[in-house]
């Protein structure tokens, strides 16, 4: 990578021009003369083996480890020129000076920084794709520990979504909307120190991170085919130096508070609302337990003080980079662990990365990069579960006869009482999370190394092979509970249960690669062109069964041995391509890029095997034109236009695409049920075998079609930089298992079905400025608005419902969005609420209008909820219910503000989103005393048993209290759940400070910089509930957005230190 | 030396990378996790096990009970229901009705494995893995099957889409319902080609689709087609005619130790592993009926706590004296069951465990108008309307069989056996020559015809029947008249003979909608509009006045097709529906 400059190439020209006289009269009198100085980062830390070279001439130089340099200046010459790999090249005039000390910038604001593409690399300026780039000091600054959560906000279009808060980080990336409606069908694909997987990055170490660069359009993408539709993430690590090696370490502390909890009932209140459900119930079907009767007598728990907790985040690495000219390495290792604000939940991970460098001639060069991670992580009661802690009775009296306390400390745990139909169906989670036994190991291997040689003045030969492995071994261990039968005999006993599965990858690449860059004349030429080759072995099974007893767990002496369906055995995919991409340039003013891509792919059949991706962009450097040269305001700008076809075919598993038999699996996997397929003949059983999936030799990858229109400009002579990028992003043919027509004979296919369209704009505006001698400080800004649409189905029908349930329990809740044609991914769909119905006689005139009497349910009464008669019938029914919102935010992004002053420095982030929904299934549980979906009662929240309908005391929010809401139905997926979802979080507040190398220096430390840091400190947003970042379900945006109960975040507490000898 | 490395590394990198990656076998990765067809379909029990899958499809609850059956004999107002589906009792069977979506369902689905199983067979036979002969058997067993489902299909919905290829997108249209029959014609004629005779039937395949059911098959679609000389034909051949008698005795046609007898033609077969529960727990799976069967569901409330259907006392009176199916078809108060082996094993009714055990108690509703232990259903002083009084008190004797069933009460040993394992014919001899003796009627052939009718009454007589045809009474108890008619002659015999089966309904619709609806208006005197339970108008011992579950809706023209499942229109855009639903 070496550094050229020319983005102030004209202001110097200009400048030059101006000072012409003089340098022509300080000609005559000029001779050689020695400049020294010395070389640092805008943090004062010495650059070793930064090139400072006199312009115009071959003399050059490279500092030493303490950025000190000394060069001769020529006569005639009079300008320096000081480059670094990751720092804006800086020219200065030395005419005056023979001490010249310079302060080189990074390169994250400017137009001349490097990005990483897809088999090479790019200068910013005459990219012609939109790529997004996060530089590692971003990256550094928020403590997470899933590298994909310090994305969030910082490249403009990337949507990081946090689905919950759980340790380790649960997150999805969205690249430009929502192309698939399948799970995990829009995850982009990852090219990690040129490895491309589809696997994540959670295995990375946030602090071995060197940039991260997000391919956003087709041009940037098409040269990975088949896997490039949702966009691709390039990840480089950092690298070793040349110089004196340096060790460091990076570590922190954070605390994490307890997260904010609801405001539920105490025991002696509940049991206060129990006796008045039971007095105002005419039909005489709800009892309370007796002890209810007195609620004085009864002793609270508290659920979410017994399951919350203060968690703890520690994050250690140390490490060193250092190198000769033919060899530099970077090794490091790394320890994260996270107790998560959960019981019970946590997430280790070990982490070892090298790299290895070498140039034993100039023309050959390799590197090798390796990275090992151990990581350990469990969330035994996360998101899904946690609306439990809300709902649990807030009393255990008459459970336990040992303790009515949650635990005791002798052993004991409380639980409701086994034999009353009210409470029988609660458990306790902490007994569950104490007294089970997880494990969910993976160790990840990922390494890769290239040979490139240098066969031509331009022309190079790389070949590069990689491996990648993961091993992951899980189990699970409950022991038999029979603690109420013992107290209760004839209750429950729930037997003893080990589990444990193995899930077992390794992949290889190899990818031999051919470039030739050449410049002629005004010309220029950039070529890469290769082939690659890509295997998948994935070994898994699982299987579980009683363990004879409460210590052994060998799955030999389980009985009940049943191995997990469709969990055994082994699966195979590959991937060979071959690519190509031209990029000529002309003048420097006009620069086109096209792409193409041809891919094999094992999941399709003969027809579909090879798909062919091309793409082609077109970018004008509007600044280097003649008519340009005299706007001074606009040091930068250029235009650029792609177009082209990407695919996607992670949306769907391995072998879809052939006809499938089995013996004894009911045709329609996705919708349970048992079929035995077998049948008798003269009373003798013979087996079955069906088809369970129809051949389907059309099946093929998804195609995106994308178009960008981008603008990069740098105005204020660099210092304001901004990109804008208009999009539209056509995906058809998405793939997706979806309910067939009965009379294909079959429930679920899998199939090319539909289309989506997303359009948007993205806004990255940069801003670089000095104030005063000390005062250095930047801001900036990433917005983007993106408009998803459901553009087809081919199915036949026109909508799409919410795919699995969330186990969201409650009459109506299996279905709570539609996705229509014509309309967004994930829209929530339900009942439109009017308010409650106050008296008899608005309920008689609507029965009064109705066809068969009943507007609603027969049950209605004063208290209940009134729901809208969309379609005029004058009756409510299924009919009735409409789209409510949508998930997706109208508007996401970032703010970054960061300062440096003298020794300090300052960082403040947030991230928002505006205009996207949430369906608080949360709220319709602490408004639900009827257990829900199930007989029994649950506990409800303050505000509702302060504020729920009563004859006396009306309401027009919450509706009256009820044991059994089924005929009701008030409390149905409707309007009354969705809130507006807008929010704006301060996602992180650093101040950091850097000691004097006066001091440092003292104890052979090069640096030491101590940060604090706090995170989430506030949000700003409407939503009721605990947190209004709620993300993507199970990575399916038919359930997005749906507050279930996640896991929740709350404010860290960060102490760190950065140490480099 | 640096020349020669640079010539090494090219050569080494032409050598080993392009080849790898450009091999195309390299992206043929075989399937080691799922069985494909190459790997699947290596012995002949592979192939044979694709087509038993076809005829799984009709063990099914919902495609058989609540769908076949109750279309058979509710919409004649012989039988009615007790519980969630009395809808049915007025004709107002939503679209959303979820058994009538598993039947449409259900039927695509052994469709689509039939359309599977023809390439397989072929490929099978083609590898030598099967021969010829096998491969015929198989390849006839999957037209009959698919042929027989396109029966009930456009029986029930009228036409459907034609779905005829193993690949198809779900979305055609419906068919004419001529085209369905047409199409099952077809599937039948070449599955009489390919079938084996019942005399050449090994006895470990009882059970499976012989010619002899395809006969009778394509001659019922003929009918429905109106080509009633071609319907005569396929009725008349040999392999109907020769092959198949019927029994002897009536009572031996549905007993259960007389399963898959020589007058059966088709029948469901289930099979429940000796010492398998029968209760809940047991042999009962999802999605219903998969391995036992649920009879007993119908049997009164007082005995199994269920009685989810019951007859109408109009059928029991219609009855001509001295026949002998009577009893064996409906019971009613006062009446013992006539099931020999019910008999053999219990005594009768009063071997009932919950029978016992009531009378024990001194529950009257066990005690005999005697004083001894009841041995009746329901005695004239105390039918058995059960416990919500809901029920008509009489009740299908057809389906009373299993000696073993106890319903949800127990017997002696404490099990409940809910379900059995009893075949359910959907096609017997009986059917064949009634159904010969119409398409004689419509052939003028009225001699030929009352012969058939004569073999059929004569048995059920267990002798000579009267010359003379006539219901024992009205369904209000007044007298009734002879039947001179021939058509109206073969109709009554119809219902005598094969109600409480699968039949019923669909034979009468095929001679015609409007002489459906006129039959089942005469017989239990429809009232246009009447929506409530009536009292029983016939004089008898449930002549109380009080309203116990008999209905007299009329039928109307739309109701005489099912309405098309509103999920497979969801599904399908291109279905349209029935008119009137």
């Amino acid at each position: 990578m070496r550094q050229k400059s020319s983005s102030y190439a004209r202001e110097i020209k200009r400048w030059l021009s101006l000072s012409l006289f003089l340098v022509l009269c300080l000609a005559a009198v000029s001779q050689t003369r020695t400049v020294t100085g010395k070389v640092v980062d805008p943090d004062a830390r010495p650059l070793a083996n930064a090139t400072v070279s006199v312009k115009g001439t071959n003399t050059s130089t490279s500092t030493d480890t303490d950025g000190a340099y000394s060069i001769n200046m020529p006569a005639n010459s009079t300008v320096l020129v000081f480059s670094f790999v990751g720092f804006q090249t800086s020219e200065v005039d030395v005419r005056t000076n023979i001490v010249v000390n310079v302060t080189l910038q990074l390169l994250n604001n400017n137009m001349n920084e490097v990005v990483v593409i897809g088999y090479g690399t790019q200068k910013r300026k005459d990219v012609t794709g939109s790529i997004s780039s996060v530089p590692a000091k971003q990256i550094e600054q928020v403590p997470v520990a899933n590298l994909s959560q310090a994305l969030q906000g910082r490249a403009a279009g990337v949507q990081i979504v946090n689905n919950d808060a759980a340790p380790g980080g649960n997150t999805s990336v969205l690249i430009r909307g929502i192309g698939s409606l399948a799970s995990g069908g829009n995850n982009p694909l990852y090219v990690i120190d040129g490895y491309p997987t589809t696997g994540g990055i959670q295995n990375i170490n946030p602090n071995d991170i060197a940039s991260i660069d997000v391919l956003k359009d087709a041009s940037a993408t098409a040269i990975y085919g088949i896997r490039a539709a949702n966009g691709v993430v390039i990840v480089t690590t950092k690298k070793g130096t040349r110089g004196k090696v340096q060790v460091f370490l990076d570590m922190y502390l954070s605390m994490q508070s307890e997260p904010k909890q609801y405001d539920l009932l105490n025991a002696f209140d509940w049991a206060t609302l129990s006796n008045e459900v039971e007095a105002a119930d005419s039909t005489h079907t709800y009892h309370g337990m007796p002890i209810w009767k007195t609620p004085a007598q009864l002793h609270s728990v508290d659920w979410q003080d017994a399951m919350y907790r203060k968690g703890l985040m520690q994050n250690y690495t140390v490490g060193f980079r250092g190198g000769s000219d033919k060899v530099q390495t970077a090794f490091s290792f790394g320890y994260f662990d996270q107790k998560g604000i959960v019981l019970g939940s946590y997430f280790k991970r070990y982490s070892l990365n090298l790299n290895v460098d070498f140039q034993p001639t100039t023309w050959l060069r390799s590197s090798t990069s390796a990275k090992y991670a151990y990581q350990d992580a469990n969330v035994p009661f996360g998101t899904g579960s946690l609306f439990q802690l809300a709902v649990n009775p807030p009393t255990l009296d008459s459970g336990n006869r040992k303790t009515f306390l949650i635990k005791d400390g002798q052993g004991n745990y409380g639980f409701y009482n086994p034999q009353n139909s009210n409470v029988f169906k609660f458990n306790n989670p902490v007994y569950s999370v104490e007294t089970n036994d997880y494990s969910n190991i993976t160790n990840y291997l990922l390494a890769s190394s290239f040979l490139e040689a240098t066969l031509y003045d331009g022309l190079k030969l790389k070949t590069n092979f990689g491996v990648n492995l993961s091993n992951f071994t899980g189990s699970y261990f409950q022991p038999e509970d029979n603690r109420a039968n013992l107290q209760y005999p004839g209750s429950i006993v729930s037997s003893a249960f080990y589990h444990q599965n193995m899930n077992n990858n390794f992949e290889w690449v190899w990818e031999n690669t051919l470039s030739y860059d050449h410049t002629f004349g005004k010309h220029t030429i950039n070529f890469v062109g290769g082939i690659s080759a890509q295997k998948n072995t994935t070994n898994l099974m699982g299987a579980g069964g009683t363990p004879p007893n409460n210590v052994v767990r060998d799955l030999g002496q389980v009985s009940n041995l049943k191995f997990d369906q469709y969990g055994n055995g082994q699966l195979v995919s590959t991937l060979a391509s071959e690519f190509a991409r031209l990029t000529y340039g002309y003048n420097d003013r006009y620069i086109l890029t096209g792409t193409i891509r041809r891919d094999g792919s094992s999941r399709f059949d003969t027809n579909n095997k090879y798909g062919v991706f091309p793409s082609g962009a077109i970018a004008w450097k509007v600044t280097n034109e003649s008519f340009m040269q005299d706007v001074s305001w606009l040091s930068d700008l250029k235009l650029r236009a792609s177009y082209g076809e990407v695919g996607n075919q992670n949306s769907i598993g391995l072998y879809q695409y052939q006809a499938l038999y089995a013996t004894g699996f009911p045709s329609n996997v996705n919708g349970g049920g048992v079929d035995n397929l077998g049948y008798p003949f003269n009373k003798l059983y013979q087996n079955g075998i069906a088809q369970t999936q129809p051949a389907n030799p059309d099946l093929k990858w998804e195609t995106d079609v994308q178009t960008d229109i981008g603008i990069d400009a740098a105005l204020l002579g660099g210092a304001l930089t901004f990109t804008v990028d208009w999009f539209k992003r056509d995906s058809k043919d998405f793939l997706l298992t979806l309910a067939a027509p009965a009379q294909t004979g079959y429930t679920y296919i899998t199939r090319n079905v539909g289309s989506m369209n997303n359009k948007g704009i993205e806004v990255a505006i940069n801003y670089r400025a000095t104030a005063g001698k000390d005062f250095n400080y930047g801001i900036g800004l990433t917005l983007a608005h993106i408009k998803n649409t459901l553009t087809g189905i081919t199915s036949g029908t026109n909508f799409v419902t919410n795919f699995g349930g969330l186990g969201l329990t409650g009459q109506g809740w299996d279905e709570f969005t539609r996705s229509y044609v014509g309309g967004e991914v994930g829209e929530f769909f339900g009942y439109q609420s009017l308010g409650i119905f106050q008296t008899k006689a608005q309920i008689d005139a609507l029965n009064g209008k109705a066809p068969g009497g009943i507007y609603w349910r027969a049950a209605t009464k004063p208290g209940d909820r009134y729901y809208a008669d969309i379609n005029g019938d004058n009756v409510v029914n299924a009919d009735d219910r409409i789209s409510l919102g949508n998930p997706q935010p109208n508007v996401f992004g970032g703010l970054n503000f960061d300062a440096t002053y003298k020794a300090w420095d300052f960082n403040l982030y947030f991230y928002g989103v505006f205009g996207n929904k949430i369906l608080n299934f949360n709220e319709s549980n602490l408004e639900s005393f009827q257990k829900r979906g199930s007989e029994g009662v649950e506990n409800v929240s303050v505000e509702y048993y302060n504020n729920h309908w009563t004859p006396s005391r009306p309401s027009n929010r919450f509706a009256r209290a009820l044991a059994n809401d089924d005929a009701t139905g008030n409390l149905l997926p409707s309007s009354a759940w969705i809130e507006d979802g807008s929010f704006v979080k301060m996602k992180n507040l650093m101040i950091g400070y850097t000691l004097p190398t006066s001091w440092s220096s003292k104890y052979s430390i090069s640096r030491l910089r101590l940060y604090v840091s706090f995170q989430n400190l506030f949000t700003i947003t409407k939503y009721s509930g605990l947190d209004p970042e709620i993300g993507i379900q199970g990575a399916n945006p038919t359930q997005n957005g749906v507050d279930n109960g996640t896991y929740p975040t709350s404010r860290f507490y960060t102490f760190g230190l950065n140490l480099t000898f | 030396m640096k020349k020669g490395f640079k010539i090494i590394f090219i050569m080494a990198f032409f050598s080993l990378g392009i080849p790898v990656a450009c091999k195309k076998s390299f992206l043929e990765t075989t399937n080691t996790f799922q069985g494909s067809q190459e790997a699947t379909f290596n012995k002949p029990a592979d192939v044979i096990s694709l087509v038993n899958a076809i005829y799984d499809t009709y063990q099914n609850s919902d495609l058989l009970k609540k769908s076949i059956w109750y279309w058979a004999n509710f919409e004649t107002h012989d039988f009615f229901n007790w519980g969630g589906d009395v809808m049915w009792n007025n004709y107002q069977i939503p679209a959303t009705f979820g058994a009538i979506n598993t039947f449409w369902t259900y039927s695509y689905i052994g469709i689509a494995r039939a359309n599977a199983a023809f390439g397989v067979i072929t490929k099978a036979k083609d590898k030598g893995v099967i021969d010829q002969a096998l491969a015929d058997r198989l390849s006839g067993e999957a037209y009959f099957l698919r042929g027989m489902t396109y029966y009930y299909l456009a029986s029930s919905f009228g036409g459907v889409p034609l779905e005829l290829s193993a690949i198809t997108n779900g979305l055609t249209p419906r068919s004419s319902r001529d085209s369905v029959f047409k199409q099952v014609v077809a599937d039948m004629q070449k599955a009489e080609s390919l079938l084996l005779s019942k005399s050449s039937l090994p006895v470990a395949d009882l059970g499976r689709a012989t010619k002899g059911a395809a006969y009778a098959y394509e001659g019922s679609a003929r009918m429905w087609l109106k080509d009633y000389q071609g319907a005569l034909a396929a009725f008349n051949n040999p392999e109907l005619t020769t092959k198949y008698s019927l029994m002897q005795n009536f009572a031996d046609v549905h007993e259960y130790d007389k399963q898959n007898n020589n007058e059966s033609l088709f029948e469901v077969q289930f099979y429940k592993k000796a010492g398998d529960p029968q209760d809940w727990s047991g042999s009962w799976q999802p999605p219903g009926a998969e391995l036992a069967w649920i009879d007993s569901f119908s049997w009164p409330q007082e005995l199994t706590g269920q009685g989810y259907d019951y007859g109408n006392p109009a059928l029991w009176l219609s009855y001509q004296t001295g026949d002998k199916r009577k009893l064996l078809t409906i019971v009613g108060p006062g009446d013992t069951l006539a099931s020999p082996g019910i008999i053999a094993k219990l005594g009768g009714l009063k071997g009932y465990n919950q029978v016992k055990q009531g009378f024990n108690g001194g529950n009257p509703i066990y005690t005999g108008d005697d004083g001894k232990i009841l041995n009746t259903v329901g005695t004239l002083t105390r039918p058995w309307y059960g416990d919500d009084k809901g029920r008509t008190g009489y009740y299908c004797s057809k389906k009373w069989r299993d000696p073993n069933l106890t319903g949800g009460n127990s017997n002696e040993q404490g099990q409940s056996n809910l379900f059995g394992d009893q075949n359910q014919i959907l096609m017997r001899y009986a059917e064949v020559l009634l159904s010969r003796a119409e398409c004689k009627v419509r052939l003028n052939d009225i001699p030929g015809a009352m012969a058939d009718l004569k073999l059929v009454r004569d048995r059920a007589w267990g002798g000579a029947a009267p010359a003379t045809m006539q219901d024992g009474a009205n369904y209000d108890g007044t007298a009734a008249q002879p039947i001179t008619d021939p058509l109206q002659m073969v109709l009554s015999e119809y219902r005598h003979e094969l109600t409480g089966e699968y039949s019923l309904f669909y034979n009468l619709c095929r001679a015609g909608t409007d002489v459906a609806i006129a039959f089942i208006k005469k017989a239990n005197g429809t009232v246009d509009g009447s929506y409530d339970p009536i009292p029983n108008p016939a004089p008898g011992p449930t002549h109380d006045g009080q309203k116990h579950g008999l209905y007299n809706t009329t039928l109307t023209a739309n109701r005489v097709l099912m309405p098309i499942p509103q999920a497979a229109i969801a599904l399908n855009p291109n279905l349209t529906q029935n008119p009137g639903y």
